[in-house]
């Protein structure tokens, strides 16, 4: 089933850092866990890529994101209208919390009570109880709202809504929307950096990230546009992006253009173009940073960068139209 | 590109690529283009790409100075369809039974504006629409006039192709935009009228989409059926001149009739008309479809069989499950209340109303000509739930746009196919080419 496909050339460096990935790992299984929208389930692979397990979930399963303590996943499932809880121990889904139609990407509250949730169909962010299971605030956004952010105060939420071009500020307490933000086209998600002050936006089909000066809600400079050697602008489709948490590497995925570009978080420079899958979407980073994850939504597999070479070491095929990738580390 | 190259391509610390930075932010972008909610009320109309636009359009812009502090303009949008557009009937069989539910692509243009609301209203400014439908050509041209005499400078003309050529010759010099979203003839794009616009695909650019795929499959030779309506001519004589120019092989250019008439036979009859030649495939033009409907599985050869039947091109097919095409789809469902699913013709309505709201919204003046001016710019980019950003073709105005090639209830491929390839933009390979144009961009 899981089979691996492995570059000539680079498989001296995968055996290198697949041999000094054990000392590194203090806590946590080390379990890679793959969202595939069309396989309806949650494939879980371990630190050699060894298929571990094949969780079925709901339907079109998602965003994912841990728990605090990395002892539950939570995966939002479009099709089914629910974000299922998987109990990362025995990988077994172990609840289901019923959202609003199509949930796409969510985000916990600092404190972990609630969730912010986009549901694409009905264009509202919703705020979940975790607790009771009650929707306690259901706030209308532009068409499509898909990327969510909540600030690690609480106080502030951002989501982008795909068809507005915008990216709505909401006011948690209030649950209303006190600013919105004109992007590029059909913004997609974010990033914040460690330090706070810069929200990083994703704007797939004009092929620009957008910088948010957090203290003022303003765009902040220029646009970014990465475009690989051989490829035209149009053909760059950024989605999913990873920062480093010392604030100074930012990873993009290019959609279609097939490539994960490493930026200098500072300078804005290119420090190298991966080639990866087709359709290169979520992007995470293992906790010791020296791996990245890249979800490859039409090639059906996830692409392993070496963070120390910035080069791709090997893809994984993993299911129908991988969506995100998490990591118990 | 897979996803296991044999050599992963790197550019190490940027060598000889780097970051490209596109000033788009507030610092630098000119008067016209995408930044910050601003409201820049303009009474100026100079330098546009409208003729005569005089005084009706200082005292619009006047007017909205004056309507509100913060949130200024209500714009009305002219949306003009055809009574009783043929187009549009059910298809119905002669029992009555209903093959497909009649058509009324004004419910996308209602979704575009729709959609979009919030960022309009974001911008201070409140689009409607102004729905009309005309009797015949000269009732049409009449109320365009009425319309931009009302002040409306955005009309959708939802016309069939000969009406509309009429309307387009008499609003040539009105202060109005005319965007024409559901007539496809080359003719109309030939007109290089500067305040004309195109969102639904061209007769060419749906012809290019059956050529593309053919070469893409090397089904190479190809026979003609045709019907005997203008309209079936105007569509083989689209796919004749791709056909051409892609170098297949036409092995014959046939015209069916619908009567069962015994004398007539090698007309009428499914295997005669595709007997005697051999062929891989046979593309039918059938603006109506009754006779395209029984051709299935009815060739002299085991043979497929595409255009009005078979596989078909379109703007838009609701089995498109990427690039949040199905969220368009769904949200038109909700919108026609069920009724019917979204169709090529609701696709072009919804984008041009999306195209003229998100003009508005990102113009950053609510000067209607300096809109106009930015949504034929090349800054101007536009989501269609097809996975490419789309703009307008600078020397005729024509939406560059993606194609499907679709079954009753799947889509089997999309053009522009990799195979070909574009100096400038791959969307450019389907339709008219700037060389080819009878245009030139202003």
């Amino acid at each position: 089933m899981i089979d691996r496909r492995t570059f000539i050339g680079a498989g001296a460096a995968l055996l290198a850092t697949a041999a000094a990935m054990p000392a590194a790992r203090a806590k946590g299984t080390g379990m890679i866990f793959v969202s595939t929208e069309k396989g309806n389930e949650v494939v879980v692979l371990d630190q050699s890529l060894n298929l571990v397990k094949r969780i079925a979930t709901s339907r079109r399963p998602r965003d994912m994101h841990f728990n605090a303590g990395k002892d539950l996943l939570y995966v939002a499932c479009g099709d089914d209208d629910a974000i299922d809880v998987i109990d990362v121990a025995t990988l077994e889904v172990v609840d289901s919390i019923p959202t609003g139609p199509s949930p796409e990407v969510f985000a916990f509250s600092p404190d972990e009570k609630i969730i912010y949730v986009s549901n694409e169909e009905d264009s509202r962010l919703e705020a979940i109880d975790l607790e009771t299971r009650v929707s306690i605030q259901d706030i209308p956004t532009g068409a499509e709202p898909e990327g969510v952010l909540v600030m690690p105060d609480g106080k502030t939420a951002y989501v982008t809504s795909e068809v507005a071009d915008m990216v709505h500020v909401v006011d948690t307490t209030t649950g209303a929307v006190t600013k919105n933000i004109l992007v590029g086209t059909r913004p997609r998600r974010f990033i914040l950096t460690p330090d706070q002050s810069e929200l990083w936006v994703s704007c797939e089909l004009s092929s620009e990230i957008f910088i948010i000066d957090t203290a003022t809600n303003e765009i902040k400079g220029e646009s970014l546009i990465y475009v690989p050697d051989g490829f035209r602008e149009e053909d760059v489709t950024p989605v999913g992006m990873a920062v480093t948490r010392d604030g100074s590497k930012v990873l993009i995925s290019l959609g279609r253009a097939n490539h994960v570009v490493i930026v200098d978080a500072r300078s804005h420079d290119v420090l190298s173009y991966v080639l990866v899958g087709r359709r290169a979407w979520s992007v995470d980073l293992s906790s010791d940073e020296t791996k990245a994850y890249v979800a490859n939504g039409l090639s059906d597999d996830i692409t392993v960068i070496d963070m120390a070479s910035m080069k791709a070491t090997v893809s994984v095929p993993v299911g129908r139209v991988p969506h995100s990738v998490v990591i118990d580390d | 590109m897979t996803s296991d190259p044999s050599a992963p391509y790197t550019s190490p610390f940027g060598g000889g690529v780097g970051a490209k930075r596109r000033v788009r932010g507030p610092s630098s972008a000119p008067s016209v283009g995408q930044g910050p909610l601003t409201l820049t009320l303009s009474p100026k109309g100079e330098g546009t790409l409208w003729p005569h636009l005089g005084k009706a359009l200082l005292s619009l812009a006047a007017a909205l100075v004056m309507g509100s502090a913060a949130i200024a303009a209500d714009v009305r949008i002219g949306y003009l369809g055809l009574k009783d557009d043929l187009r549009y009937h059910p298809e119905v069989a002669y029992t009555r039974i209903e093959i497909a539910p009649a058509l009324n692509p004004v419910e996308g243009a209602r979704l575009g504006i729709n959609d979009l609301k919030i960022v309009t209203d974001a911008a201070g400014v409140s689009l409607s629409l102004d729905e009309q439908q005309a009797t015949d050509a000269a009732d049409a041209s009449a109320k365009v006039a009425a319309m931009a005499a009302a002040g409306e400078r955005f009309v959708i003309l939802d016309l069939p192709g000969d009406v509309a050529r009429e309307v387009v010759a008499a609003s040539a010099a009105l202060p109005i935009t005319l965007v024409n979203a559901t007539a496809p003839q080359d003719a109309l794009r030939d007109l290089c009228q500067p305040n004309l616009v195109h969102t639904g695909a061209s007769d060419r650019m749906v012809a290019d989409t059956y050529t593309q795929f053919l070469r893409h499959r090397n089904w190479t030779k190809v026979l003609i059926l045709v019907g005997n309506l203008p309209r079936d001519k105007e569509i083989a004589d689209a796919f004749e001149a791709s056909a051409r120019r892609l170098r297949l092989d036409i092995r014959d250019r046939r015209e069916f009739t619908l009567s069962t008439d015994p004398a007539n036979r090698e007309a009428n009859n499914t295997l005669l008309i595709t007997g005697g030649t051999d062929y891989d495939v046979v593309f039918i033009a059938d603006s109506l479809g009754e006779y395209a409907r029984y051709l299935d599985y009815a060739t002299r050869l085991p043979r497929p069989v595409i255009g009005a039947t078979g596989l078909t091109a379109s703007e838009w097919h609701w089995s498109w499950d990427r690039d949040g095409a199905t969220q368009v789809t769904l949200r038109f469902q909700r919108l026609a209340e069920g009724r019917r699913l979204m169709s090529g013709p609701d696709w072009s309505t919804w984008i041009a109303a999306k195209s003229i709201a998100t003009a508005y919204a990102k113009a950053r003046t609510d000067d209607p000509a300096k809109v106009y001016e930015y949504m034929r710019g090349s800054r101007f980019t536009i989501d269609g739930s097809k996975g490419y950003r789309l703009n307008f073709r600078p020397w005729d105005g024509q939406l560059r746009m993606p194609m499907v090639l679709a079954t009753s209830n799947a889509i089997t491929e999309a053009a522009p196919f990799p195979e070909f390839l574009h100096q400038t933009n791959e969307l450019d390979t389907l339709g008219v080419d700037q060389p080819e144009s009878k245009c030139k961009a202003p």
